[in-house]
């Protein structure tokens, strides 16, 4: 006997090079890897199309200057951040896609984490794992790791991209790490809420609203100068303040790395401290019963809307008011200097020197929560079927076409709720700070991109019926990919037709001008055609689970 | 007219190029305790989600009192169904699920519902995340069996349960049959179908081998019998039930015996025996043996 093969006693498993370690990395890895690819795709594709194209879209069509006159509109500063080195193809790049792709890549990073930790504890799929010789605080890690691995690779890839279009490599390199570390920071929040709360749905809402709150922070910190430092306190705010192309600061990005990893290190810290299965923070093991909405499909529908729903109106709302808030800022900016507003108007964005344009421009963005919003819900459903929730409804004198309609309807119910309840929030801030918006004028603006938020209900609903694996991406797409599309077309100076197909190019800007009738009905035809065709598929196709 | 609880004729399921179900007809009689047989995989869930409507017959048809098992608008107000994996709503408390699914339900007797609720000592309280693989099996019992809906679909119910609430389970199906209620209990525990089925029908890699009612299935249990002996060995060819006798040892000695032991022991009588062992067959024996017979 020469060897010893294995340690019967102590499993070695957290030494990072066992092979059950590196299976349950592989399993990880397998369950992000589609995800994560789209995520580096985008990154690089988006930053570098735009990057490519900026000679032909600014260079010769936008006289630099207006443009720079137009970003110092502090809507267009809430809306994209603060503009630095507009002249330069990476500045430009980084102020027109580094807060959708930072959003982006922060909304992968935490519902790619909460999937594959708390998601699959929650699915009973741990208990296999920790049987296992790995201890639950390294199999955490290890799903941890394939997450910022992914997106460590998006932020490398997109900087790559960017360096090899052309522009300073610098700048390229610290505007990837900025996108990469705001994806881990909110893929550390994730790992860290799954640790700390027993539920996924939980766990994801908790990480939602931190990336919420560091969007608000960055934008009343772009939008009102005297608060300039509340964006040392958001990861996007941090990414801001690194001006990439401009001054290349690298203590923000250091700042931001050193949060992500103290967050990371709390997830690990608890993730060795509480059982499988439960959280840090318990449930209760017993309540009275609460028997309201249980005597019917449609109500039911409505029970399972009624939490969500009101973390969705509480996060928009929060959104708006700052929205409206804001409105004043920006028309004494105007009022002080007539000259940009002309300019601002040349340059095509002309509704934005009135308070109507420059809310119109941000309830426009309402379409893409709100179309998640409906997808998300439609994708419960799915979840629901898939986890065999669904089975004893079903068993029930209940046919699919009635759960799904009660479904579509309360969801459609909530979407529009959450339309008004934006407008309302927004007509509150204006009138907080005296700024001219008739409430009438805020809600039609907020009702406005309801056709998009029906299409987006639609496309999930299609999805339900003949693609039920892609209820949410498909579900998400007209409205996200829509304006990611748009963003991109417009940017690059694509063909028209190409940023035509976006829905958000049919949206009128409501209360600025008046709506586009014929395009809204058109939607809202196309949606309740998908809605239609979607629950012939639902009601044909076996249920699974 | 057609009184039959369940009928199936022709009734196929492939998926993709897989048959998990392969032309099967059979009836379940009004009033009846029937059960369904099988190992792991034979398509007995199949056969339930296709006559509860939840997946499609690619072939054929069938039908619940009457009514074809795709209206589930119509046919399930007869029904009451239990998973083999109950998933349970994670929110909801075991109360809140008995009062939903009572209220979308067919209808439920509360009186009875309370009482099942103390005969399988159900805590309500708890959220449905928080539940046991058998508290939630005992959920879903309570809420099928307290709806006294005419036809009970029962999917490995009491995989999950202690051996006291089995036994409380089988006393609840006896009085849902005297009741009127049909029982329509897919199972893999041969003991339990013994105890409380009328018929049974045995799944095979998706057909339906054999109906039978349960005396006859008796015929299916083949005990083994090893005998030592001083002397010479007792006579046992032609004895009734006696099967395969094999020499061990010398004075050692083992066959199989299917049906009563009376002739048996009667043929050993008359050799000088010193000790006798009977190995009941386990359930998976029994199948193995009954499946590898019907291959051949």
């Amino acid at each position: 006997m020469t060897a010893v093969a294995a340690r019967p006693g102590r499993a070695s498993a957290d030494s990072g090079t066992d092979p059950d370690g590196r299976a349950i990395t592989w399993l990880a890895f397998r369950q992000v890897r589609r995800g994560g690819l789209i995520v580096v795709g985008l990154l690089a594709g988006m930053s570098a199309t735009v990057a490519a194209s900026y000679a032909s879209t600014v260079g010769d069509a936008l006289d630099a200057a207006a443009l720079a006159a137009l970003a110092e509109n502090p809507a267009i500063r809430t809306l994209f951040g603060a503009p630095v080195a507009l002249d330069d193809p990476g500045g430009f790049t980084v102020w027109r896609t580094g807060t959708v792709l930072g959003v982006l890549a922060g909304v992968w990073g935490l519902l790619a984490a909460t999937r594959i930790t708390r998601g699959e504890e929650d699915a009973g799929r741990w208990d296999l794992l920790a049987a296992g010789r790995v201890p639950l605080r390294a199999i955490v890690r290890r799903h941890a790791v394939v997450v910022v691995g992914m997106l460590l690779a998006a932020g490398f890839v997109a900087s790559a991209a960017l360096a090899a279009v052309g522009t300073a490599p610098a700048g390229a390199l610290l505007h990837g790490a900025g996108l990469a570390l705001v994806g881990i920071f909110f893929a550390a929040a994730g790992v860290l809420t799954g640790q700390l709360l027993p539920s996924r749905g939980r766990a994801t809402g908790a990480a939602v609203a931190l990336l919420g709150t560091g969007l608000l922070l960055r934008m009343v910190g772009d939008g009102v100068a005297a608060l300039g430092w509340l964006r040392w306190l958001s990861p996007f705010g941090l990414v801001a303040l690194s001006q990439p192309y401009a001054a290349n600061r690298v203590l923000p990005v250091a700042v931001l790395l050193v949060a992500a990893v103290a967050l990371l290190g709390a997830a690990l810290l608890v993730a060795g401290r509480r059982d499988v299965r439960g959280g840090l923070f318990g449930v209760p093991a017993g309540r009275p019963p609460r028997l309201r909405l249980l005597g019917s499909v449609p109500g039911f529908a409505l029970r399972r809307l009624v939490g969500p729903l009101g973390g969705w109106a509480l996060g928009l709302v929060g959104y708006y008011l700052l929205i409206g808030l804001l409105a004043v800022s920006m028309t004494s900016f105007l009022a002080e200097n007539p000259r940009f507003a002309s300019l601002a108007a040349q340059a095509g964005f002309g509704g934005l020197g009135s308070v109507e344009g420059y809310v119109a421009a941000l309830f426009t963005l309402l379409a893409i929560p709100v179309g998640i919003f409906a997808a998300t819900r439609i994708a419960v459903v799915a979840g629901d079927e898939a986890d065999r929730r669904l089975t004893l409804l079903y068993a029930q004198p209940v046919t699919r076409v009635r759960l799904l309609t009660a479904e579509v309807a309360v969801t459609a119910g909530g979407g529009a709720l959450l339309c008004l309840a934006a407008g309302a929030a927004t007509w509150a801030g204006t009138t907080i700070v005296d700024a001219p918006l008739g409430p009438g004028a805020a809600l039609a603006g907020g009702l406005n991109v309801l056709p998009v938020v029906l299409l987006c209900l639609g496309a999930a609903v299609f999805a339900l019926g003949w693609l039920p694996r892609t209820v949410a991406p498909v579900g998400a797409l007209p409205a996200a990919g829509g304006f990611l599309l748009q963003v991109t077309a417009d940017s690059t100076g694509a063909p028209a037709w190409v940023g035509r197909l976006s829905p958000f190019a049919h949206v009128a800007p409501v209360p600025d001008l008046p709506p586009h009738w014929f395009a809204s009905l058109t939607m809202v035809i196309v949606a309740v055609g998908l809605t239609i065709f979607g629950a012939l598929g639902y009601q044909r196709r076996d249920l699974r689970g | 007219m057609d009184v039959s609880a369940i009928r199936a004729v022709g009734l196929t399921k492939h998926y993709g190029s897989v048959c998990a179900l392969d032309a099967l007809d059979f009836a379940v009689r009004t009033g009846e305790v029937f059960g369904f047989l099988g190992p792991n995989g034979a398509g007995k869930s199949t056969t339930i989600r296709l006559l509860l409507g939840l997946a499609r017959p690619t072939a054929g048809q069938a039908w619940i009192f009457g009514t074809d098992a795709a209206d589930v608008g119509t046919a399930h107000r007869s029904v009451a169904y239990v998973p083999a994996d109950v998933a349970l709503w994670p929110g909801l408390t075991g109360a809140e699920t008995l009062e939903l699914l009572g209220r979308i339900g067919p209808g439920v007797d509360r009186a009875y519902r309370d009482e099942l609720v103390e005969r399988f000592a159900l805590d309500l309280s708890k959220p449905g995340r928080a539940y046991s693989t058998g508290n939630r099996q005992k959920v879903a019992l309570v809420a099928a069996f307290a709806t006294r809906a005419p036809l009970l679909i029962l999917d490995e119910p009491t995989s999950g349960l202690d051996p006291l609430m089995e036994r409380e389970f089988q006393a609840v199906v006896s009085q849902a049959r005297q009741r009127g209620q049909t029982v329509f209990l897919s199972s893999h525990q041969l003991a339990e179908v013994e105890a409380v089925c009328d018929r049974v029908g045995i799944l095979r890699a998706g057909r339906l081998v054999e109906v039978a009612r349960v005396p006859e299935l008796r015929r299916l249990h083949r005990s083994q019998v090893e005998v030592t002996y001083r002397g010479p060995a007792p006579t046992l060819t032609g004895v009734a039930g006696i099967e395969t006798v094999e020499e061990l040892d010398p004075e050692r000695l083992r066959f199989t015996l299917t049906g009563p032991p009376g002739p048996a022991l009667r043929a050993l009588a008359a050799a000088d025996v010193t000790g006798v062992r009977i190995h009941e067959p386990t359930l998976e024996e029994i199948f193995l043996d009954y499946y590898t017979r019907v291959s051949r």
